[in-house]
Parts: C-alpha cells; structure tokens; sequence
C-alpha cells in the first residue's frame, strides 16, 4: 500500500504469540499516525491504540495502517476520543472545490486500513467514531483478509458532527468501504457515501417545477449517529446467538413516533457465521451503549479488563 | 414507431409478471416505524419551492387521513422524499451492475463476445459483488426472487413464438441481412438467457463458482440487453420502475391516493430520475477489473450505499408485527 498513498502517516503491526503473550515483532508508524501498545495481563490478547497528534485529522491528511495478525492472537484495536476530521486545509469551502474528484483532491482526509487474520486469530476493532467537521471530507477504506477459522469483529461508525456547535450532518463528504475476504473470497463490501452537497435535481433545461433542496440532514434525521458491525468467525458466535435471541423478541407494532435506537441483523452470503448488524440512534451515547451491550460477550473472548477499555 | 420506443411500452406494462407487486422496497417499514420525514423543510428556500411543486396539492382528497394519521397533503410530501432517497441510494448502489450485465449481453448478442461460457462467467462476477454489496437479507430475498421472475419472464413471454418465426415466406438469402443478423441477434441473446437462468436455478443449492444468483440489477440489464434496448434507455427505464412500484406499494398501502401518486409519477419523478441517472451514468460496477481495486481511490466511481437509514429499516421490514409486503 505504501507506494500508493503520498505523504502519508504509515503504520505497520505484526503481532504474534510467544509463551502464551502477545508480542509485537513489529509496531512502527510516522507521523500523524501514532500507535501505543499498552501491556495487558490477558493471556494471547494483544491491545493497540490508534492516535493521531492532536487527537484529530485534518484535511489532507493520510494515514494508512498494515496489519499482519498470526495464529491466535487476539488483537483489540481501539482510539482514544472519537477520530474529528477537520475542514479542508486551505480553508477552501466545500461547495466550491473545483474538482469534482475529492479522491484525488489533496484536501481530503483519507485513512486506509490493511488486516489479514491468519487461523484461529483475531481482530476485534472497536473504535470511537468518526465526527466530520462542518465542510470535513474524509474518506476511509479497509479491507479485511481472513483465512478459514480466523474471527473478526469490525466496526465502523460516525456521528452527525459537532452538535454542540450546532452542525448537524454538516460536513462536505463522508465515504467508507469495508471489505471482507474469506479465504480469499470477497464476503462482503460495504460502501457508504454520505455527500453534503447535493446537487439540486434539474431537468436539464425546460425546468417546470423546482424540487426543494435537500441536505444531507434531511436524509440522515432523525438519527444522529450510524453504526456498522461486521462479526465473522468461531470466536464471535456467542454474541451472535444472543442478538438473534433478542432481535426474534422483536416485533414492531406501528409507532407514533421514531425509536431512539434502531437496528437490525442480516447474515453474509457464503458465510455461515457471518452477520453485519446495523444500528442508528438519535444520540452517539445511546448507540455506544446499544453496542457495548450487544458486545459483551465477548468478555468472555478477551477480558473484562480489555472489554472494559472500549466503549469507555 | 421505432423498436426501442415500442419496448419501453410492453415493458413498462405494470401487468408484467415480475413479481414487483410483492416489493415496497423499504416503504412499509418506514411507514411502520414513523419515519416519513413529515416535518417541513426549515430553510425559508425549501418552504417557497415546496410551494411551488404542488405535489401535494388538494386536488387528491381521496386518501384523506391514511392509517399513519397523516393528511394527504403531507403524505405526498413524505412520500416525495421517501421516493428521492430511495430513487438516490438505488441508484447509486444497483445502476452500475444494471449497466454492467447489459453492456456483457449486449456485446455477446452482437457477437463482439463469441464464447458464451466468458459471457457467463462476466455476468456471475457482477451478480457475486452484487450479493456481497448487499448486506441485506431483506432486499437480497426481494433482489433475487425479482431477477429469476425476469429470466423466465424473457424466455416464456419475449421470445419470438416458433408458429411466428415458421409462417412467414423463407427470407430470400442476401435480400434481407439486416432481419438476418436481428434474428442472429435474438438466438444468441436468448441462449444467454437460458444458459443464466439454468445457472441461477443451480445456484439456488449449488456451491459452484459460475453458478448465479440472479439479483435483480444483473437480470434486468441481461433482459434490457437481450431485447435490444441501450444501455441508457435500460437503466432509465429500470429506475422508472424502481420508483413507479414505490409509488403503487404507497397507493396500496392506502397512505397515497392514486390521482397523487400519478402527479408524482408525472412531474416529480421525471427530474429526480433524470438527476440520479446522470450523476450515476459513469460508475461501473468495478467486478469486471482484472487490476485490484484500491477503494479508498474510487469513491466517485464505485457503486455505494447513499441512505444508511433506508438500508437498517429495509433490515427490519421482517420485524414488522403486520405486513403486507414481502419487503
């Protein structure tokens, strides 16, 4: 990957066992992108913090990461406070960047994200979220590659933006893709892209009828923070039988008005083990605290000690 | 009349046997769960234009007060953003593969692809990223069950007839080449049609790589390709008919009136499908790249999912305690 992305902050992690511990052969990174190993008493887990200096990105900021996870280690990627992406460097308004390619446009902030999970590993990446900052444009890719028997939990989450300063889906643009392989096979790509400014619809001339412009915020209320788990493999089964209990329990009568927290599950195609679940809730806490239930299975899997570090 | 204008008419039949009358594509869960965004457009701009569409004007008095408790007024207002977003995100997230398997259809048809074994295997790369793009039980079940109702529907109702094809007079050789090579045209098209439809049955219970799915998207752009429609009339066409049978699943619903749902169909769908179709008129559904796709680079040129929210209700349409739709 490094010879495609420019300037970027780069990272690499080989984790591996030894004696039981998890150890890492090699934990490297530059600048923006930091990586801190705390040392945890969980036997074959292994707990990484992502961090960038300053605690946020700005635009044109790349960061890519590589992550290299052997037999039986049981890897928790985490962050510390929620990735804010701020706007575009030069202070250029989104609305008026010229090009209409932001994948090339230097001012967008683009993360990139590398793992292959060799048999009877595991990667739980449970970060905060993603808060897009008024006219922010960040785009993040990740890819996956598990090899039969490897586990995976895999979240990918955002909020509407600073609502404290009164933005509400406010940012410029907002695109991720998560991709899984299975022994080499795709299982499942999940792209999303949230763009700030819709172009208004036209006729391409001999317009009758103006459609009122819709933002962003139209699309995405009244929710203001979506999230996306993906959960592959042995080691996530426990968590998996416990939504399919709770989401058989469901059933929705017509309400008069939205639920705070919404969410539901479906399986992967080709996988049997394989679900991505999905949730949105009007408040980033309310989510964070649906996920931290729905996952606490997986005390069992890495810890309470570790457990408790996400979702904190 | 020419040909093409002549298929956008039988096509456009919505007594087509294609099993569109069992889909809402997301609209009975919306309903269910209060999210028609009801609430007026808060920016002074919106409220004039709203003014102005008089879609949701008072000449439709029949829904009067739908079961969402909802005027009919307002409802054709939250259907109308209902429609944009969903006509945005399938847009987006479905047209490239449409385009993509009837781009494959057409050149085996005109024999610029000879084998029919690397047109199949072309067509079950984009039916496979198709499935792994769509992390939805509930719209891959309405996906597939759509796309084998349009095989059939070509190879039993749009194949020429064998007492039409034997009646007529023997075509003088050379007189007539251009009725020749249409005829060529058609008999390879529909052995692609056939061949696509034994593999999406066997895919049903098989495991084999070249078996198919038969998503929706991938079945259409093969229809649209083996009938001889272009690429741009086949995808404006099924975008239509994305959002008429929105629109109808709305007036069954009995939360739109009919004589709304048609002023929808006539003036706000019209700019809204020629907005989505031009921003989307140059992805590509990326499966047919022999080259790795770096994704984080092909944000504007990859299909994707536009309405997160429309996606997680989409989801739970199975949750819902009634439900007169299968999705």
């Amino acid at each position: 990957m490094s010879n495609i992305i420019q300037d970027a902050g780069h990272g690499k992690i080989t984790a591996q066992i030894h004696s039981d511990q998890v150890v890492f052969p090699v934990l490297a990174y530059t600048y923006p992108l930091k990586l801190l190993s705390p040392r945890m008493q969980q036997e074959r887990v292994g707990v990484v913090y992502m961090m960038t200096y300053g605690g946020g990105l700005v635009g044109g900021d790349r960061i890519s990461l590589t992550i290299n996870i052997e037999h039986d280690v049981r890897l928790v990627l985490l962050s510390q406070g929620s990735t804010k992406v701020f706007k575009t460097r030069l202070g250029t308004r989104a609305a008026i960047r010229s090009t209409p390619n932001t994948a090339n446009d230097p001012t967008t902030t683009m993360q990139r994200l590398d793992v292959s999970i060799a048999a009877g590993g595991a990667l739980f990446l449970l970060p905060d979220p993603v808060t897009c900052f008024r006219d922010a444009a960040y785009h993040q890719a990740q890819t996956f590659r598990l090899a039969h028997g490897a586990s995976a939990v895999l979240l990918d989450w955002y909020t509407s933006g600073r609502r404290a300063r009164g933005e509400e889906w406010a940012f410029a643009e907002y695109y991720s893709a998560n991709e899984v392989f299975v022994g080499g096979v795709r299982t499942a790509r999940d792209v999303v892209l949230l763009n700030g400014a819709l172009p208004p619809p036209g006729d391409g001339g001999g317009q009758l009828l103006l459609l009122p412009r819709r933002t962003l915020a139209d699309r995405m209320r009244p929710y203001a923070c979506y999230a996306t788990l993906l959960l592959y493999g042995p080691l996530v089964q426990g968590v998996v039988r416990e939504l399919e209990e709770r989401m058989r329990k469901i059933s929705v009568f017509r309400v008069g008005e939205p639920l705070d927290v919404l969410w539901s599950m479906s399986g992967v195609h080709g996988e049997a083990g394989g679900r991505v679940v999905r949730v949105a809730g009007k408040e980033t806490e309310e989510v964070k605290m649906w996920l931290c239930t729905a996952l606490r299975g997986l005390v069992d899997v890495i810890g309470a000690e570790v457990y408790s570090k996400a979702f904190v | 009349m020419d040909k093409e204008t002549y298929l956008l008419l039988v096509l456009s039949d919505s007594n087509l046997p294609t099993g569109s009358f069992v889909a809402s594509a997301g609209l009975e869960s919306t309903a269910t769960h209060a999210l028609f965004h009801a609430t007026p457009p808060t920016t002074g701009s919106a409220a004039t234009a709203t003014g102005t569409t008089g879609t949701g004007s008072n000449t439709d008095t029949s829904t009067g007060t739908g079961p969402t408790g909802i005027s009919s007024s307002t409802s054709s207002s939250s259907i109308l953003a209902f429609l944009r977003n969903s006509i945005d995100t399938y847009a987006r997230s479905a047209l490239p593969f449409a385009r993509d398997a009837h781009r494959i259809t057409t050149a085996y048809a005109k024999n610029d692809i000879a084998d029919l074994d690397v047109a199949l295997a072309a067509l079950a790369k984009i039916d496979a990223l198709y499935d792994a793009c769509t992390l939805n039980h509930v719209a891959r079940r309405a996906s597939c069950a759509q796309g084998v109702a349009l095989l059939s529907l070509y190879a039993r109702g749009f194949t020429c007839p064998p007492f039409l094809l034997s009646t007529g007079t023997t075509i003088p050789q050379g007189v007539d080449s251009e009725q020749e090579q249409e005829r060529d045209r058609e008999s390879r098209a529909s052995a692609l049609v056939a061949a696509l439809k034994l593999r999406v049955r066997r895919g049903a219970g098989g495991e084999s790589d070249d078996d198919a799915l038969g998503h929706l998207p991938v079945c259409w752009g093969v229809l649209a390709g083996a009938l001889g429609l272009s690429v741009d009339r086949g995808a404006h066409l099924h975008l239509f008919l994305h959002a008429r049978g929105v629109l109808s699943a709305a007036v069954r619903m009995n939360i739109l009136g009919p004589y709304a749902a048609q002023q929808l169909l006539l003036h706000a769908v019209k700019p809204l499908l020629t907005e989505a179709l031009s921003s989307t008129a140059h992805l590509v559904s990326g499966a047919l790249r022999e080259e790795e796709v770096h994704l984080e680079f092909e944000a504007e040129r990859l299909p994707a999912t536009t309405w997160p929210l429309g996606e997680i209700l989409s989801m739970r349409h199975d949750l819902l305690h009634s439900r007169i739709f299968n999705s």
